[in-house]
């Protein structure tokens, strides 16, 4: 069974970018779970929201303590959240952030990877400058980071949750697939 | 048959079901309490000197039929616009609703009444009777003959009005300020009451020999000539050049010959006139300052119209009493006394006496005496006593071989009073058709069959058409208000001229109301005794006997199912419903 | 088909399928997404039905009794404070034998105000003469609403499918959708068996003197008794449309356990894959899932239960002056079998703590330990704390 944790922001998409991908990977044949971290929902306020995938039927009814990997929507919540807290070794940690960003360093031990889900939601008019709304960017490169699902399952579930700019999420997610920045997978291949 | 409909047949159903119906089941036998519909009687129409009926105007104007609410003021009273502005207001001193918080403004509905019929030229629909033989005689067409003459047409009779002044309406003309009331609210209200056929003669001033001469030619006269002349001071300089009294200095200003005033004026007396004379004096540029004997409280100056006078700038110096004028240069000097409370009177005001000590004097310009008013001839005052003379509440009728002579007006009236005097026209009249229809016999009782609740006031409604819609004469009290169905709401602020604008202009003090507000505020009437249809006790019965209908409440009650409960009495706001005993001698 | 969808889901989706007539319900979270759900399909017109907008959720019922009486397919939902809020008009619709079919999303009661799932609100009602099912997956929960249909219109009883929070309502998981049309065949349309009726006029609910009240509650009575002998004949028909399978309770691995685990609700699932893992390890530990709450299936539980060594009751719910509900009745299930096994009850996961492997693990382990319980209410992971009063 492989767990995954979102780490996002009321109001961001968390939980809907989660039901996708558990959608996608559905369709490719995989036994899924997800549900949010249950709590009042207030925009701006961290979220969680968890992923099972396993190849039989998911027994399990409780939190998600031990992610295999985690996904950060918004990379502002590094510095209140502990977001490698039950991560297991060797797991991924996708973070949106952009080429510049320093922080990765802090994550010794883990393989780190990150997307610039900002400017590529913006340059697909998905949301606006301060509230981009990142969710299919950040499901496009984590399909990409993991090798699965393929990008049509990722479209095909996007069609199925998001109706509006359903075409521009698509596209948001495809893009990402291409631009992931994972340094750390190069070097651990090479390890 | 189907697998589920098998299985579902074998379920125990055992349920509660009735096909009974409870129409076998004659409730009203158990009854030994008897609810009846029986409207009753609201003390703001019982003090109403006019006996309006405030209840029904309140609820026809919540309705929005404004022209049905002007019409019942009508029928009792033919100066809506006029009472709206200068009455004193009773019925609010006993409204039931300031038991529960604040009287209702009856008097601003009356004025927002009488403007939006002047807006839309409302065409009143009055009912008069057909014409009768007689005509009568109308000497003073001021709101006392006016009101005779206006209930006496209604009546059916010829009138005719005679009138001294160039112009009718006596102290409406000339003795209130416009600002108070504007000219052409009262122009509008004679001009109704000469449309219904009364013919107005002014510039004709009768000497007291006229009256023999009047009796040959009309079946009766009425003598409404009113107290048109000033009571002197009686002190020493009253004679003096700057000193005149009240009456003449406001006739002056309604007569267009004063528009400007300079100087510091002394206002004695403590009426409405002393008021009027001293707010006039703010409007034409003087400075005003009312000595009165006693204090504030005292005064029969309606409160409201004191506080917007010392608002105004006027000044009140109390318990002062005027010793004497005189010269002083080019001014005059007024020498008062100060003066003590030494007790209370039996009508609750200051009983005073004068101060030892050097009396004070005051610098002024001119002197105003508002002291009180008095018949300007001996002859117009109505005799005591003696065969054929009869006392009536706001009348005197003298029934001699050669002529009936009724007296009323100021003459006759305890309290001097716009709404009093049209009490007592409207007295007059009624009498004097009891007098010409049924004898002079009839006058008494037919006269006490028309009281308002059995009070003093005169309901011409139930003189003509018996009583209104077959009310009782109980007088509702705010203990049988439900009042749990009225919620508390302050009473409507009626809006004002600023004082800064006040100070300068004669135009009316008192602004338009809107119909919102005008139905918001008729709806925190109690409607005292009045059924308005609420449907409570429909609502309410438990064995559905009150039964709708097209009767003039639109329902009844059904004794068959009626139980005697008491539910639909308790629950009326408005006590329309009475629970009486059950009279098993006769009941059944 | 199958859909990736949250358990709140899976109940719209059911009334839908069940053609329901009126819906009356009044939002509380964690429900809320059944009745927005419903809310959508009336709109978009996917259900022809009225839902009718209440200011509470006792008008949300007393709406349905209406409704139900006049002789349509109803259905509600609620949580927690509203099903308490409901009180007096649940013990009204059994009463009147009214077949109302309610969701039941599985919430804490307040204050302190918890919205995470915990089943006192729901076991409080037990004695209202409402059928209660307890769900483990959406799965479970989308037929057990279809079947609930049946059931209740069989039985002329209500019938409360209960689910829990989050855990259940909030969790998006693979389920069949079945088509309208296998659903048609196994739900018949409505035919009460009274009905108000304005060409022959009755009164319900009428005033029943001590002369035959005894009667018409042992009516209701005899009703419950017969939901229990129609569920296996609604699960075998159900069986043979969509071939699958629930029961009112389910023996996992009980045939030679010594310690039976008893759970409802989401628990079993996770505890399935503790019995799993203890039995690779050769421990003689089963699992008996009760579904059917009300009737309590007294009979079916001495069977499983009786030959164990001992019992442990996990309850999400507690009885003050008590103890786990579950427990209380299995208790009592159990009192006249001669030489019964011993029951502990355990109190864990109120107010929607995770009860997670570990956490039955462990209660396992403390069964296994003990040859008797200490106490009847053995609460799990209790935190020291200090009293409010103390600290101030």
């Amino acid at each position: 069974m492989t767990e995954i944790r979102f780490h996002g922001r009321g109001g961001q998409g968390t939980v809907i970018a989660a039901i996708i991908l558990a959608k996608a990977f559905f369709r490719v044949g995989h036994q899924v779970q997800t549900f949010p971290v249950f709590g009042v929902e207030r925009r701006g306020a961290p979220v969680e929201a968890y992923l099972r995938l396993d190849n039989k039927k998911i027994l399990a009814r409780t939190n998600v303590y031990t992610p295999d990997h985690v996904v950060v929507q918004d990379r502002t919540l590094l510095q209140s959240i502990d977001v490698t807290k039950g991560l297991k070794p060797g797991g991924w940690i996708l973070i949106n952030a952009p080429e510049s960003f320093t922080g990765m360093d802090a994550f010794a031990g883990f393989s780190v990877a990150s997307v610039d889900a900002n400017r590529i939601a913006l340059n697909h008019k998905l949301g606006s400058r301060t509230h981009p709304i990142v969710n299919t960017t950040m499901i496009g490169a984590f399909a990409s980071l993991l090798g699965m699902p393929p990008l049509d399952a990722i479209a095909q579930a996007i069609e199925e949750e998001i109706p509006i700019s359903t075409e521009l999420n698509i596209r948001a997610a495809e893009e990402a697939f291409r631009e992931i920045r994972r340094p750390e997978l190069t070097e651990r291949s090479n390890g | 048959m189907d697998k589920k409909t098998e299985a579902t047949q074998k379920v125990s159903l055992f349920i509660p079901r009735s096909y009974l119906t409870t129409e076998g089941n004659k409730t009203g036998s158990w009854r030994f309490l008897r609810p009846r519909y029986e409207e009753k009687t609201a003390p703001c129409s019982v003090s109403c000197p006019a006996a309006e009926d405030i209840g029904m105007i309140q609820m026809l104007t919540t309705q929005g039929s404004f022209k049905d609410a002007w019409e019942t003021i009508l029928r009792e009273n033919p100066f809506p616009g006029v009472c709206g502005r200068v009455c004193f207001h009773p019925c609010e001193g006993v409204c039931n609703r300031a038991e529960f918080d604040e009287a209702v403004a009856i008097h601003v509905i009356e004025r927002f009444l009488a403007n939006t019929a002047h807006r839309n030229a409302f065409t009143p629909e009055v009912e008069r009777l057909a014409p009768k033989k007689q005509n009568i005689a109308v000497i003073g067409a001021g709101p006392g003959g006016l009101s005779a003459a206006y209930f006496l047409a209604l009546l059916g009779y010829k009138v005719d009005v005679f009138e001294g002044a160039g112009e009718p309406g006596g102290v409406l003309r000339w003795g209130i300020p416009s600002y108070r009331l504007p000219l052409a609210i009262l122009k509008e209200e004679i001009r109704r009451i000469e449309e219904i056929g009364v013919r107005i003669q002014t510039g004709k001033p009768l000497v007291h020999r006229d009256l023999d001469t009047l009796g040959k030619e009309y079946n009766a006269l009425f003598l409404a000539c009113g107290h048109g002349r000033s009571m002197a001071l009686g002190i020493p300089g009253e004679e003096l050049e700057g000193v005149q009294d009240g009456l003449s200095f406001l006739r002056g200003i309604r007569e267009g010959r004063m528009s400007k005033f300079s100087g510091r004026v002394a206002v004695i007396g403590g009426g409405n006139a002393a008021i009027d004379v001293a707010r006039s004096i703010i409007r034409l540029g003087g400075k005003a300052l009312i000595i009165y004997r006693r204090r504030r409280q005292d005064m029969p100056a309606f409160g409201e119209e004191i506080e917007m006078a010392l608002d105004e700038g006027v000044e009140l110096r109390e318990l002062r009493a005027p010793v004497s004028i005189r010269k002083a240069g080019g001014n005059l000097a007024l020498e008062v006394r100060s003066m003590k409370i030494v007790g209370t009177d039996t009508d609750g005001r200051a009983h005073i006496e004068p101060e030892e000590g050097k009396p004070e004097e005051i610098k002024i310009s001119h002197l105003v005496a508002a002291i009180g008013e008095r018949a300007e001839e001996p002859w117009y005052e109505p005799p005591d006593e003696g065969t054929g003379v009869l006392h009536l509440s706001h009348c005197v009728m003298a029934h001699k071989p050669g002529g009936t002579l009724v007296y009323g007006g100021d003459l006759t009236n305890g309290i001097k009073s716009v709404a009093h005097a049209v009490a007592s026209g409207k007295e007059a009249a009624l009498a004097l058709d009891s007098f010409f229809t049924e004898g002079i016999e009839s006058v008494q009782p037919r006269l006490a069959a028309c009281r308002a609740g059995a009070g003093p006031a005169l309901s011409m409604e139930i003189y003509t058409q018996g009583p209104r819609s077959d009310r009782s004469t109980h007088v509702v009290t705010y203990d049988e208000i439900n009042a749990d169905y009225f919620q508390f709401d302050p009473r409507v602020k009626q809006p004002r001229l600023l004082r800064e604008e006040r100070s300068r202009t004669f135009g009316e003090v008192s602004l338009k109301i809107s119909a919102n507000l005008a139905i918001r505020e008729t709806e925190r009437c109690f409607n005292c005794g009045l059924c308005n249809q609420c449907d409570n006790c429909y609502l309410f019965c438990p064995d559905l006997a009150v039964k709708k209908d097209s009767e003039a409440l639109g329902r009844h009650i059904d004794y068959d199912y009626c139980k005697g409960c008491g539910i639909c009495a308790v629950e009326c706001p408005r006590n329309a419903l009475i629970l009486e005993e059950e009279d098993y001698e006769e009941g059944h | 088909m199958k859909k990736v969808i949250e358990g709140s889901q899976a109940v719209a989706e059911a009334v839908r399928l069940a053609r329901v007539n009126i819906i009356s319900a009044y939002p509380i979270t964690p429900q809320t997404h059944i009745v927005e759900r419903l809310s959508d399909f009336c709109s978009d017109g996917s259900l022809d039905a009225r839902f009718l907008k209440v200011e509470s959720e006792h008008s949300a019922l007393a709406a349905l009794i209406g409704a139900a009486s006049s002789g349509v397919r109803t259905f509600t939902a609620t949580s927690s404070q509203g099903l308490a809020l409901m009180h007096e008009l649940l013990h009204w619709t059994s009463g009147a034998r009214l077949p109302i079919v309610m969701a039941e999303v599985n919430r804490a009661l307040g204050p302190g105000w918890n919205i995470w799932t915990d089943q006192t609100d729901s076991l409080a009602q037990r004695d209202t003469g409402w059928i209660q099912l307890y769900c483990e997956d959406g799965q479970e929960t989308l037929d057990t609403t279809i079947q609930a249909f049946l059931l209740a219109e069989m039985v002329n009883l209500p019938v409360m499918v209960v689910l829990d929070a989050f855990f259940l309502s909030h969790t998006y998981e693979p389920v069949d959708i079945p088509e309208q049309e296998a659903v048609d065949r196994f739900l018949p349309p409505f035919t009460p068996r009274f009905q108000l009726d304005t060409n022959n006029p009755c009164a319900f609910g009428s005033l029943v003197t001590p002369d035959s009240y005894m009667e018409m509650r042992h009516s209701i009575a005899e009703g419950m008794e017969a939901a229990l002998d129609l569920l296996p004949e609604i699960e075998d028909r159900f069986a043979g449309i969509f071939d699958r399978r629930w029961a009112a309770i389910e023996p996992v691995e009980c045939d030679d356990a010594e310690i039976i685990l008893v759970t409802s609700g989401t628990v079993t699932s996770t505890c399935r894959e503790l019995i799993s893992d203890l039995r690779k390890r050769g421990e003689k530990v089963g699992l008996l899932k009760i579904k059917l709450f009300r009737p309590f299936p007294v009979e079916a539980i001495r069977r499983i239960l009786a030959p164990a060594k001992k019992v442990a009751v996990i309850d999400r719910n507690f009885s003050f002056g008590a103890s786990g509900i579950f427990a209380q009745e299995i208790r009592a299930a159990l009192c006249n079998c001669p030489g019964h096994p011993p029951v502990f009850g355990f109190i864990a996961g109120l107010g929607g703590r995770d009860v997670t492997k570990d956490v039955l693990e462990g209660i396992y382990r403390q069964t296994d330990q003990s040859d008797r319980p200490e106490r009847e209410d053995i609460w799990i992971g209790l935190k020291e704390v200090h009293d409010a009063a103390e600290r101030s």
